[in-house]
């Protein structure tokens, strides 16, 4: 065990988006350009709706056919031109009232003068049957939190996207066999971490493959399978969990703002939740009409509303007074 | 070597600053036969440099028997954060990792000996005539602990018949054992009732009343 203490904690910074999408990389692309010192947290380029879609051939200015992953990496990178920070982590919990406010990863503490949320709509929805019971026996959604717990033991992860696999990989270090199961014939993630994945010896990868039921009494027995019409049981100690739905992604502000029916986030006309410094853009608002376009417009009203609320230039009158 | 680098011990200084009043950081070891006692108190020594108002003693579980025994210590390495009086905040295990966090809060509450908890919770913690012991498993990797583990340490503070107790569960594997513990946080209140993840402080609160119900009569 390591004896590192406080998790590395960064230096304020004026605005801290959640979520790199098209929504909130339009945000820093704006904020960073007005020379507001910014940062972008978020799971990997292909984590979101966007991110995982094939082909766009409807947004404005780009003609040629381009993937999701694509269009996201260049709205990052022409941020990133203008000074943005981009840093690949998952956010786990937030402190919307302190100042600077803080927003807690798993590789460290963010803390910003404006935090923006800006994470999307592929929250789950449905749950596998046996999950919920056996959540905290065997099932869990934190590998790095409960992975010692399954030292010499085998363990699934369920999901394709960049979490999942990353999650498998730290898996490695404790269970002595990792399976990997992807619902579709392909993993969703990066190149790199595909190759990574696939190459690890302590990883068998399970493709087009569907939990059905988590199994055990008291605790987590197995995992029943279903791949290609074949249904068969297979043996693991523990089940991590990183499946996606379409309902917004909301769970890491426990009950710090609140959200209407469906699960959106509330914002008045300047894009700003019930608390000061606090915006929201993109999916996870239910007004929003989903598509690229829309979300990085969301992102350039906020950031023209964050630029006035952190140069207190013009009053940023909350609806909520 | 310190466990505190620069950077971090600046931080702590900073969070520190304003106490409300003394903290005392009693620590209980055993040089031998224990994995992280010569760490955790190194830490403690390393925190009550950082504070006027923190101070630091260091007993020995063995020959200081009596003194474990008054103050409840059943395993080591332990610490009790006690302020004007003892709110019965323990930490079983080193705080380390995310942990430190909730070591920094416990000392900054039970400084001002004012639970941030709300109106209700309060009140009905005030009203409280029975012993309830919250033991909160955590691993120092685990972001969400310091949640449950804090909320825990306020509600000791707001009760009397109420103590709390971080427990880190690689270190205290027989305890792991006994309540099941597979993930973190998980929240076990009177050995009877239990609660997985950082729950918000109502839905702990519910809990406490169920392990109340569970002994009455």
């Amino acid at each position: 065990m390591e004896i590192g203490l406080l998790p590395q904690t960064s230096e304020p910074y004026d605005v801290i988006i959640i979520g790199g999408g098209p929504a909130g990389a339009t945000a820093a692309l704006y904020t960073a350009r007005a020379g507001f010192r910014t940062l972008v947290v978020d799971k990997g380029l292909t984590a979101g709706a966007l991110g995982m879609a094939s082909k766009i051939v409807n947004y404005p200015g780009i003609q040629e056919p381009i993937s999701g992953s694509d269009l996201v990496r260049r709205i990052r990178d022409q941020a990133a031109s203008f000074g943005a920070e981009f840093v690949t982590d998952k956010v786990l919990r937030v402190s919307l009232r302190d100042e600077p406010k803080q927003v807690w990863g798993g590789r460290g503490v963010y803390r910003g003068r404006v935090v923006v949320i800006a994470t999307g709509a592929m929250g789950r929805t449905r749950r596998i049957p046996g999950e919920e019971r056996l959540l905290g026996r065997g099932v869990s959604y934190c590998a790095t939190c409960d992975g010692p717990f399954f030292s010499g033991k085998e363990v699934a992860v369920v999901g394709n996207n960049d979490e999942a696999v990353e999650e498998a990989l730290t898996l490695t270090r404790f269970a002595t066999r990792v399976h990997l199961l992807s619902p579709t014939a392909e993993l969703q993630s990066s190149p790199e971490l595909t190759e990574e994945v696939t190459a690890h010896p302590q990883v068998s990868l399970h493709l087009a493959t569907r939990v059905r039921e988590i199994l055990g009494e008291e605790r987590v027995e197995g995992v029943r399978i279903a791949s290609r019409g074949e249904e068969r049981i297979l043996p693991v100690a523990g089940v991590f969990v990183y499946l996606q739905g379409n309902v917004p992604v909301t769970d890491f502000l426990g009950d710090q703002l609140p959200v209407e029916e469906g699960g959106c986030l509330v914002v008045d006309e300047n894009f700003q939740t019930p608390i000061p410094g606090v915006f929201a853009i993109g999916d996870v608002l239910c007004r929003h009409l989903k598509q690229a376009v829309v979300a990085a417009a969301d992102g350039v009203r906020a950031a023209m509303a964050i630029d006035r609320y952190l140069s207190g230039r013009g009053k940023l009158r909350p609806d909520w007074s | 070597m310190a466990l505190l680098d620069n950077d971090v011990r600046q931080q702590v200084v900073e969070f520190l600053k304003d106490l409300a009043g003394p903290v005392r950081l009693v620590m209980f070891t055993q040089e031998f036969e224990c994995e992280y006692c010569a760490e955790t108190r190194q830490l403690v020594e390393e925190l009550g440099e950082l504070s006027d108002l923190v101070s630091v003693e260091v007993y020995d579980f063995q020959a200081d028997k009596e003194k474990a025994e008054e103050l409840g210590i059943d395993k080591i390495p332990a610490i009790a954060v006690i302020g004007k009086e003892d709110y019965g905040v323990r930490f079983y295990g080193i705080p380390s990792g995310y942990e430190f966090t909730s070591l920094l809060h416990a000392i900054r509450t039970v400084a001002a000996g004012e639970p941030e908890l709300s109106e209700e919770g309060k009140k009905f913690l005030s009203e409280i005539d029975r012993p309830v012991h919250i033991q909160v498993f955590v691993t120092p990797t685990c972001p969400y602990c310091p949640h449950a583990v804090t909320l825990a340490h306020q509600m000791a503070i707001a009760s009397p018949h109420v103590r709390a107790d971080m427990v880190e569960a690689m270190e205290f594997p027989h305890l792991a054992v006994k309540y099941q513990v597979m993930g973190v946080p998980r929240t076990v209140i009177n050995e009877t009732v239990h609660l997985e993840g950082a729950a918000p402080e109502p839905m702990v609160l519910d809990k406490v009343r169920e392990a109340l119900q569970g002994t009455e009569g």
